[in-house]
């Protein structure tokens, strides 16, 4: 009953993004061992102690269909941690959310491609996790290497390969994936004056198709200039959620 | 369905890297994984068959067929951790799960077991050798074959993660396995007192059906058939739970 409620609720206000009380504990042991014999030398010498960290405390919000939305805060405030939680990447220690569509995380800079291997190969196995058969990828690879700049460099090994080359690939293949819903964490970081104009036209126009994207940054004028809405966290803790000038104006106070 | 497919294509992509970095710029490329089983038939032909006097017919293809199919469980679960840890990058930026990653070293293993059973045949022939129609339970018992070893590797792939040194165990564990397994002598040569114990090992179990059913013309009974089919399914079971439990907690350890 409940289950039926809460879905005819999403339908009506359409909501893509809900996530309900998401906890994010780390235990964090005094004395970390990694082997399997450490942990039975462990047994005899007593107790280990820990340090629970809170990467995330109670964190619930709710994002609407086609809207991008900033994520701000300090250093080790939870913004990745929560990107990663949504992206299906790990688990919350407690706590639920539901996603409604495709979501596909764009997070770190190496994006995990394998060095030894060619950026065209690479991005075959990219492209599938993202969710493209081969041939679809096969089709775009074009755009794909022409819309990252980087089409003379198809078949350099990727660890020959800058990290700004290497963001400009993983957006590029993103983009060409078409995931309903986008989490970005710090792409600009990396990229030069001439990709971040490129980047926020390809969002634009992606946004204009019903997506929706959570934009994680410190580029707090790209913010401003993107977002309608912003979270900001706070030591883990969802300190506020609204109009993202609302938002800005008091993370610069804290 | 639409997300069943993209696993397989995902999976089919890791295994397809996998392959080609395993041989990557090697001059031998492929021929070093055939060397392996090849060297290891040979060592052993000539310590059983000329030093201890095996009186086994045909020693060589019956050693042959014993080891391609221990080889593929061996190598399988050893070839887990570093399937794993190659690819910790993406673990943790994508959604690509540990799961997909196990069976893509498990596609990858079992392609060279494939090509390494066509060169058994090419053998087996020349040789002189006859298939009766037993040899149709090879379509039973590699899928078998390919389950256990799933389920085994799903079982440890939470204790490589977790503990550095699993590895050195796992590979003292695999010696005493093999020593345990009929590879080199007959099952029969187990005294009594033990064989009930024994024959629970269910790679002893497949490999006695592949050599009945390849070598000798004989079907497997159908009770000692359903035995195995249970121990399968129950190491398969036991490797899902498992799995289900601790497979995702260590994504953030690796």
């Amino acid at each position: 009953m409940e289950k039926n409620l809460s879905k005819n609720y999403k339908k009506n206000y359409n909501i893509v993004i809900e996530t309900r009380h998401i906890i994010k504990e780390y235990r964090i042991p005094h004395e970390k061992t990694n082997t399997l014999f450490g942990q039975i030398l462990g047994r005899f010498k007593g107790k280990t102690t820990y340090e629970n960290f809170r990467a995330l405390n109670d964190v619930s919000f709710s994002l609407h269909k086609g809207e991008m939305v900033g994520l701000i805060g300090k250093n080790g405030s939870g913004k990745t941690t929560l990107l990663k939680i949504l992206g299906g990447i790990i688990q919350p220690s407690s706590g639920s959310f539901t996603i409604e569509g495709t979501v596909a995380p764009l997070i770190g800079l190496g994006v995990g491609f394998h060095g030894e291997l060619s950026a065209e190969e690479n991005l075959y196995l990219y492209g599938a996790i993202l969710g493209m058969p081969r041939k679809k990828i096969k089709e775009k690879l074009d755009e794909i290497f022409s819309f990252a700049g980087v089409e003379r460099f198809r078949n350099m090994k990727l660890k020959h390969f800058s990290s700004g080359m290497v963001a400009r690939l993983a957006f590029s293949t993103m983009v060409q994936a078409d995931p309903d819903i986008l989490l970005l964490d710090e792409i600009f970081s990396v990229g030069d004056k001439d990709f971040i104009p490129q980047c926020l036209t390809k969002i634009a126009e992606y946004r204009q198709r019903g997506k929706t994207i959570l934009f994680a940054s410190h580029d707090l004028s790209a913010i401003e200039q993107q977002c309608e809405r912003t979270i900001l966290l706070d030591k883990g803790e969802l300190k506020m959620f609204g109009p993202t000038k609302d938002v800005v104006q008091y993370y610069k106070t804290i | 369905m639409k997300a069943k497919k993209n696993h397989w294509n995902v999976i089919y992509e890791l295994a397809r890297l996998d392959f080609k970095l395993k041989y990557y710029g090697s001059a031998l490329g492929f021929l070093w994984s055939l060397l392996k089983p090849f060297l290891m038939l040979g060592i052993l032909y000539v310590v059983f068959f000329y030093f201890l006097k095996v009186t086994i017919p045909n020693y060589e293809i019956y050693l042959f067929l014993g080891i391609i199919t221990w080889n593929f469980f061996a190598d399988t679960t050893k070839d887990i951790a570093p399937g794993i840890s190659s690819k910790a990058h993406l673990l943790q930026s994508t959604s690509l799960t540990p799961a997909t990653v196990i069976a893509g070293t498990i596609l990858h293993s079992l392609w060279t077991f494939l090509i390494t059973l066509v060169i058994f045949f090419i053998f087996f022939f020349a040789l002189g050798l006859h298939l009766t129609g037993s040899a149709i339970m090879l379509l039973i018992l590699i899928p078998l074959l390919v389950l256990i070893t799933t389920g085994v590797s799903l079982c440890i792939a939470p204790l490589y993660m977790r503990f550095n040194d699993f590895g050195h165990m796992w590979d003292i564990l695999l010696q005493m396995l093999f020593w345990a397994t009929p590879i080199v002598y007959d099952y029969k040569i187990v005294p009594a007192s033990v064989a009930k114990w024994y024959l629970l090992n269910p790679i002893t179990r497949v490999i006695v059906d592949m050599r009945n059913a390849v070598l000798y013309g004989f079907f497997p009974e159908p009770k000692q058939m359903l035995i195995t089919l249970t121990i399968t399914a129950l190491i398969y079971f036991i490797g899902t739970v498992i799995f289900k439990k601790y497979g995702k907690k260590f994504i953030e350890e690796l």
